[in-house]
Formats: C-alpha cells, structure tokens, sequence
C-alpha cells in the first residue's frame, strides 16, 4: 500500500511536469473550449430566453466548457501513455517493482489536477464575461472538485484504449467518444425542447446530469439532489472506465 | 549441493500467435558473478529469452528462476533483483537526464538523499554530467544507450540483463561500456546477462557463451574452448568470382584430412589440421579447377568460425541505431 502510494506520487510528479514541458499540449484545451463558448453565446445568446427557458445563456455553457476542457486533457493522457508504449518506456516501467496500479493511478491524479486548473481558468473566464455564480465561492470549489473528478473518471477511457492497442490513432478515440455524449446531451438546450427521441437519449446519458448539477451551483444555488446525481454520474463514468483501464493494464502487464 | 545459479532457465518455449515458435525448449544456467553472453541472429529469440527472463513476458512452457526466485510466481521479488536494458532504450524524452534516474531510483524505494548522490556519481561513470540536466530528447543515439544502462543500474541490481548494450555505438563509447561492466563484475560481483551481434564483444567479456539459432541452442560454453572445439586452421578463399564459390568449395571438400567445409556467397572457409602445410595444395588445386583467388588467409579459429560451424552462416551485424554517436 506504502509503495503504491509512494510511486503514485513519484509518477504523478513525472506526469505533471511532462504536462507543463508541453504548453502546446495543454494549451488547446483550454482556448477551444473558450472558442466554442465565445460562439455558440454569440449565436444562440439572444433567442436562448425564448426559444430555451433560458434566461443566461453564458452561465448555461460555461459548464459545458469547463467539461469540454476537462475531456480534452483527460484524453491527452490515453496519447502520453501510447507515446510511453511506444518508446519502450512503459516497459523499462514495468521492469521495476513499481505496483502495476500506480502506473494508471499517477496518471489518473494528474489528470484530476490538471482538469481542476482548466476548469478554474474556464470558469474565471465565464465570470469574467458574465456568468453568475449562485452558490458563491463554495459553489465554486465544488466545481472545480467535481471536474477533477471527471478528469480522472474520464482519462480512464483514453488510458483503456491506449493500454489494449498501443496504437497512436486509436488513442485519440478518447475524445472521439465525446463529442457524442456532448451532443446527446444537455449541452445547448434543456431537455425541455427536445425531441422526444433525443431527449430519452439524454436522459439515459451521464453528461446530462453532470451539467444538470454544474448548472445548479452557477444558475440557481445550492441543489443536493443535482449535485448528487451529478457526482454519481461522475462515479459511474469512472468505475466503467476504471474497469476497462485496470482490464486492458492486466492484459498488457504481467 | 553447488552454489544456486544466479539465472536458470529450464525448456522455456515461446509461440507468438499464428503459431510462430520464438523459443524452443532454451535452457541455460548462469552462475553468480559471471558474464554470460547469448550469441544470435535478429529473429533468434535472444531479446524473447530476456523479456521472459525480465518477466515482461509470460513463456508458452517451461520455467526460470532469478537467484532463485520464480519468474512466474515471485515476479516482484525478481525486478528487485535485476537491472535491465532492453535493445530499444526505453527513455522519456521529456525528462532530463537526471529526472530520470531519481525517478527510477525511488520506484526501487530508494530514499530522497540517496538517490540523488548517487545519481550523480552514476552520471559521472557513464559520462554524462555534463548533459544531466539536458532533456533526453537532445542527446544522441550513444548518450541515451549509456543512460539507458545508467537507468539498469541506478538500484545497485545483483543481476543485470544487457539486450545488444553496444549495438549502434562507435568504438570509443563501446570500450567504456566494456570497462564498465567488466569493473561492475570484477569489483562488486554482478552477474551479467549480455546479449549481442558482436563477436568481438561476446570474446572480450564473456566468459561463457551460448549461441542461439532459431530459438534453439546450438552451442555452449567458454570461448576458448569453443573455439579451441574446432581444434584446426580455418583457410578462408575469398573467391574472386561469386559464381566459382561452388567449384572452390568442390574443390576444398576433396582435400585429404579436411573437417569441414563451410561456404558464404563469397568466400569459402576450410577447417583443417595443419593449415600451414595444406595453403599451398589448396591455391594449386584451385588453380587447377580455375578458381580466381582474391585472396587467401590462414587463421586460429575465431568465434565467427564457430559461430558459422554451429549455425552455418556468419553473424550478420544490424547496427540498429543508424548514425548514432557518443
């Protein structure tokens, strides 16, 4: 247990430093997401009250990029560990007594750290351009702790898919995977103005109820049923790509 | 009871999917203290024999023990034991030098002071203090082969695997390399598991070798005694034209008193007693039967001659890391 922990937190250091050596990484994950938000208000901002309900629409995306952000550099993860793959370096990883675990857990904590500095910039840049904030500074704590865990919960897929194939293409898969979970979901209007086909669709995805509690803190306040769901959405993402990653860490590693 | 070896393997086989048979029953047993050489082609099984022994891979069959840990059951216990490095360095580019042997250094557990003392001296053996804090993505071919098995040692291994340790560097790091594990062997007794597609390699610091073809053994034991197995001269014709090397070969194979016969595309070699006396018959006969000669030695056998007589051609040398320098 000891030694996990000690080498989780050698290998998350190894993690976070490669992530800061690679400002043209990280970098994009942060001004996409921004870029959507800056276009997608600048389109539907005025019809948003009449045609959604939705009387400030910038709060109702900034969620939404904050959970973009947070996929995309989860998925960057999937992509360094094909690199390590590739270059013989996971092996040379294996080669040491290190916890077979800690080679997914390090990069599951970076990741959470990560997705709670993209998060937090997206955010202060939502403030900034007029999102209100209901629940105050605690809100916005929980926030920012609730993409954390997406970022670990979501890593797992591009991690899973990079530790079956070792295939560069193949990891990229992991943000792939979710544009459409974003477009089935929440993400441009509520569920209200569906379809009634897109709408059972939404409310059987994980992202739905993820913004659904991201909403809350930033459009209403406090709400425990939201935010449960949206921690529980959180969970299950996580324990399914978890699952996966620790399947595909055993084929790969004796 | 003797001393337990430091490596055994018993029948290790290895079948890839699609039937491909990498290792067929290889058994070998290195003791404590000695530097082993396996000797092979590309494709022989040579890096297959130590990715199962390393315990990166699971064998088909058969069994191995590192100092008498199970490679299967004990695979933990058994990366404390060994240090390692692969054919392809394994390194993070991203990472400098240093960054990664302390980071290495504490996945063995080793403690903060210690391992960046250490790290230090360590740079300095293998002559890179001056890059250590250069990310690895500058250095050459050379200077990451030598941090590569800078990184096999940072934990002080009793047992350390060698895959083609030289392979793509010039002589001058080669030789510092060779000093190295000879001081490491001679002066804290580490057992050596070297492979190579050096012969000249496999002579200098083996002292024992195993030559693996196909992935079976077909030869065991000291160089001398290898070498001194063939117990003859070898004459070698190179042949001026490739197209009379069968006639040369005709011709060798009818000489009285000869052992062997071996043949390449452009050269034949002849093993026999009292090659001194026999080189002028041989360059007569040859003549005779209008072989054009371009030139003809007379030598001890050389590992090359047993490596040719075990497995019928010569050692073909890929020097994998093209252009890579010290």
């Amino acid at each position: 247990m000891m030694r996990t922990a000690t080498a989780t937190y050698w290998l998350t250091k190894r993690a976070l430093r490669e992530a800061l050596r690679q400002p043209e990484v990280e970098l994009p994950q942060i001004l996409i997401p921004l870029f959507f938000l800056a276009t997608i208000i600048g389109a539907a901002n005025q019809i948003a009250p009449q045609a959604f309900g939705v009387s400030n629409y910038t709060g109702f995306q900034v969620p939404v990029a904050m959970v973009q952000a947070v996929a995309g550099v989860a998925s960057v993860s999937g992509i360094v560990m094909v690199t390590d793959i590739e270059r013989g370096y996971f092996d040379k990883l294996l080669l040491t007594p290190t916890p077979r675990i800690a080679l997914v857990l390090s990069r599951l904590v970076a990741d959470a750290v990560r997705a709670t500095v993209v998060s937090t910039v997206i955010l202060v840049v939502g403030l900034a351009i007029g999102s209100p904030l209901e629940a105050g500074v605690g809100g916005a704590v929980i926030l920012v702790l609730l993409m954390g865990a997406f970022g670990a919960a979501y890593s797992g897929i591009g991690l899973a898919i990079s530790l079956r194939t070792g295939n560069p293409q193949a990891a990229q898969l992991g943000i792939l995977i979710f544009f459409p979970l974003l477009f089935l979901s929440t993400a441009f209007a509520p569920k209200e103005v569906f379809e009634p086909w897109l709408e059972t669709v939404a409310e059987f995805n994980p992202v739905t109820y993820l913004l659904a509690g991201m909403r809350s803190l930033v459009l209403e306040g406090w709400d425990g049923a939201d935010l449960g769901y949206a921690f529980a959405a959180v969970g299950g993402i996580g324990g399914f790509s978890l699952g996966l990653t620790m399947l595909a860490l055993r084929l790969r590693a004796r | 009871m003797g001393a337990m070896p430091a490596i055994e393997a018993v029948a290790l086989v290895k079948e890839y999917e699609r039937g491909v048979r990498a290792l067929d029953g290889v058994s070998l047993s290195v003791e404590a203290g000695e530097i082993f050489g396996f000797l092979g082609q590309n494709g022989s099984g040579k890096s297959t024999t130590i990715r199962i022994l390393t315990t990166l891979l699971a064998p088909t069959a058969g069994s191995g023990r590192i100092g008498g840990l199970d490679i299967r059951r004990e695979a933990g216990a058994v990366r404390e034991k060994i240090g390692v490095a692969l054919q392809e360095a394994g390194l993070d580019d991203l990472q400098t030098g240093r960054e990664l042997l302390v980071l290495q250094g504490h996945l063995y557990g080793m403690s903060g002071g210690a391992v960046e003392r250490w790290v230090v001296e360590l740079l300095q053996i293998v002559d890179l203090e001056d890059a250590a804090e250069r990310p690895i993505r500058t250095y050459s071919g050379g200077m990451k082969r030598r941090l590569d098995l800078a990184s096999a040692l940072v934990h002080a291994p009793e047992i350390v695997f060698l895959d083609e340790p030289t392979t793509g560097l010039d002589p001058i790091a080669r030789e510092g390399i060779w000093r190295y594990i000879e001081r490491l062997n001679r002066e804290d007794g580490v057992t050596f598991f070297l492979t190579t597609q050096y012969l000249e390699e496999a002579d200098r610091l083996a002292q024992r070798i195993m030559i693996l073809e196909a992935g079976r053994i077909v030869a065991e034991g000291s160089p001398e005694a290898l070498k001194a197995a063939i117990a003859t001269d070898v004459v070698t014709v190179q042949v001026g034209e490739a197209s009379a090397v069968g006639r040369a070969a005709d011709v060798a194979q009818g000489l009285a008193g000869v052992e062997d016969v071996r043949r390449t595309d452009t050269a034949v070699a002849i093993y026999l007693p009292e090659g001194s006396a026999a080189v002028a018959r041989i360059v007569r006969l040859l003549d005779e039967a209008q072989v054009p000669v371009a030139s003809i030695t007379l030598a001890r056998p050389t590992l090359d001659d047993v490596f040719l007589r075990a497995t019928g051609h010569h050692l073909a040398v890929d020097e994998g890391l093209d252009g890579a320098t010290a």
